[in-house]
């Protein structure tokens, strides 16, 4: 079976004055579908620019990307929209929630956008935060819920719409360690027991030592694409890390 | 239409969350849309009134005036220099063909006295054809008699206003009015004409034109104001018209082709002119509720644009979860046509309120029609789309990225 992503040989560069700044150099990367990779590389070096081309947000300069054997990458800008609808959940560092709105109707929106009635939404909403264990809070709004909770509801969205692939940027960068593995765990759940292909970007080894492969950026070049033998269980992490807080309490 | 309800419906949960600027912006639009529509309203009402009055008065009524002209040598052949004459009538009401009925007319603004109260009203001099000629009906009591004309006889006919100024709820017939130093006998009430825009029919008494001469507003000889006539029927207007100027320019001693001191007109060319009139206030009047609304337009142009800036993350959030362009279009373009939809609604049901007390206070004639508020929910479903559109179309073509990078 072919791979789910393909990225053959894609370039972006961007043109800051007279200036080009190479933010992508040819990368070429797989990504088979269950996969669970951690993007790591220093600010800067391409791992941003490669997250917005998988998430269809922007297009290669140069080179071919194709996402379940579509190639995405020369799509308009509406088709990319409905690829990024149907095929791509967004995790943001940032949770990216719209705020005063209830956690319920953040979840239901893709699904507007996809024309599906009142009702379905509210069903497929439902589910989707229950996935999360937030059935007890649809009705909170982002204000009302911890940082963790905003984030699994921002997973939920994500999730809503049985998307292939999930693209996460730095979905820990705002949360505490328990809270991070936690999401983690999540995460992890999700690529083994429902075949979606995860890519979390990071900075954090400890996060990307729970993924199956790592791949590291350098100024724009893809330098090392490492699998993981023995990935870390970010659910028993997390209880050492309670058990830990507990003893020092 | 199912996309279209869900656009609604997230519009909605968009504008309620910011309660009052959203119900500041369409205060813009609701002053405007009531501004039309009551402008409409007066303007409809205004040219009813004048259709009405045709009605009411007939459209072969003809008005002869009296225009001083500087000339040169003799004035008038027949010594009736000045103005026009119970002598011009009674010649007219002779040689005239085509004329029914010949009438005169004079009056003056004066201080009337009863015994329950005193006002200013209008004091008219004529003789009995007069009310016949206007169309005003006796309601109680009588109209001159020829003996009261040809004594100068100090009696009068009031109208229903004139009535309510100075005897209140009292019959008054047979009651005394004091007009200067002399007093009159009233001896007959005018059935009520109504009310036009800018001048109440029934705010006067009537004496005979002998009476008024010596007792109200001394004049000389016997000179009126304007003489009143009418045409046989509508179709020998015309023909009465070039009658009376013959016979007039005869008597007065003007020449074919020469400027007469007297002017004749129909009742038709007034209601012309009276229509064109109230037809150019009403434009006018229109063009500045249309200002109104132009500015209430810019107004929820101006706030849709600070929406969008402030809103710009979730644009990006919406757009990477896969709204189209065009969503994005629709949501803010039925935002802004939500809010001046609310606008034209209010401004209706104000403008419905506003006509109903001048109506009721100012007794104005108002025609507050369907076709008017039809026409302010178009017009508020338009200047929301025109006036949305430019800031929806910027939110459009945000860039994804850039949208969810910003602050």
């Amino acid at each position: 079976m072919d791979p789910l992503i393909v990225l053959a040989s894609v370039s972006k560069d961007y043109h800051s004055g007279p200036e080009v700044v190479h933010a992508l150099r040819a990368v070429s990367l797989d990504v088979g579908a269950g996969e669970l990779v951690a993007v790591v590389g220093a600010s800067g070096s391409g791992k941003s620019t490669l997250m917005n081309i998988l998430g269809c947000l922007d297009r290669p300069t140069s080179g071919s990307y194709s996402l379940a054997g579509i190639n995405v990458g020369a799509r308009s800008a509406d088709e990319r929209a409905m690829v990024r609808n149907r095929m791509i959940g967004f995790v943001f560092q940032g949770f990216n929630l719209l705020a005063r709105t209830s956690a319920l109707e953040n979840v239901e929106l893709p699904l507007v956008y996809r024309g599906i009635s009142r009702r379905e939404r509210r069903r497929r909403a439902e589910r989707a935060l229950a996935q999360v264990g937030l059935a007890d809070r649809v009705l909170h709004t982002p204000a009302q819920l911890s940082g963790g909770q905003q984030q699994r509801v921002a997973i939920a969205r994500a999730l809503v719409t049985d998307p292939p692939v999930l693209l996460a940027d730095e979905p820990t960068g705002n949360l505490d360690s328990k809270t991070s593995y936690e999401v983690l765990a999540l995460l992890q759940q999700l690529s083994r027991e429902m075949g979606i292909t995860v890519l979390i970007v990071t900075h954090e080894p400890d996060i990307a030592a729970c993924t199956d492969r790592q791949v590291t950026f350098r100024d724009g070049y893809l330098v090392e694409d490492k699998r993981n033998p023995s990935p870390q269980d970010a659910l028993a992490l997390m209880r050492d890390l309670e058990a830990h807080n507990g003893d020092a309490a | 239409m199912k996309a279209l309800l869900s656009a609604v419906r997230m519009a909605l949960s968009a504008l309620t969350r910011a309660r009052a600027r959203s119900l500041l912006t369409s205060l813009g639009i609701l002053i405007g849309i009531a501004a039309v529509v009551i402008v409409t309203a007066l303007g409809t009402g205004a040219r009813k009134s004048v259709s009405d009055q045709i009605e009411s008065l007939g459209s072969n009524l003809i008005f002869i005036f009296y225009k001083p002209v500087s000339k040169s040598g003799a004035q008038g052949a027949l010594g009736t220099g000045g103005g026009l004459s119970d002598r011009d009538a009674a010649a007219l009401e002779r040689e005239a063909g085509a004329l029914a009925q010949v009438t005169v007319y004079s009056d003056v603004k004066a201080q009337v006295v009863s015994e329950q109260g005193n006002a200013k009203i209008q004091v008219v001099g004529a003789d009995r054809k007069y009310f016949e000629v206007r169309s005003f009906t006796i309601e109680r009591g009588r109209s001159f008699t020829e003996s009261e004309e040809q004594v100068k006889a100090k009696v009068c006919v009031i109208g229903q206003t004139a009535i309510n100024k100075l005897f209140g709820n009292v019959d008054p017939v047979g009651r005394f009015v004091r007009v200067g130093k002399y007093p009159f006998r009233v001896i007959g009430t005018l059935k009520s004409k109504g009310q036009s825009p800018f001048e109440d029919q029934d705010d006067r008494i009537i004496t005979p034109i002998g009476s008024w001469r010596s007792r109200v507003a001394k004049t000389r000889g016997d000179q009126v104001q304007l003489v009143m006539a009418t045409a046989k029927t509508a179709d020998r207007v015309p023909q009465a018209v070039r009658q009376i100027d013959a016979i007039l320019r005869q008597r007065r001693g003007f020449a074919d082709g020469e400027e007469p001191d007297f002017i004749v007109r129909t009742q038709a060319e007034f209601q012309k002119s009276q229509e064109a009139i109230f037809g150019i206030l009403t434009m006018l009047l229109l063009g500045v509720a249309a200002i109104s609304l132009f500015v209430g337009g810019v107004g929820v142009m101006n706030i849709m644009l600070v929406s969008v800036t402030e809103r710009t993350r979730e644009i990006g959030i919406r757009m990477a979860i896969g709204a189209k362009r065009a969503d994005i279009q629709m949501q803010f373009m039925t935002e802004s046509v939500l809010i001046t939809a609310f606008g034209g609604l209010l401004g209706v049901l104000l403008a419905a309120v506003s006509i109903f007390f001048m109506q009721r206070e100012l007794g104005w004639t108002m025609v507050f029609s369907t076709d008017a508020v039809i026409i302010a929910g178009v017009t508020s479903l338009v200047v929301g789309i025109v006036f949305g559109f430019w800031p929806a179309q910027r939110a459009a073509r945000l860039d994804p990225i850039e949208a969810l990078r910003h602050e």
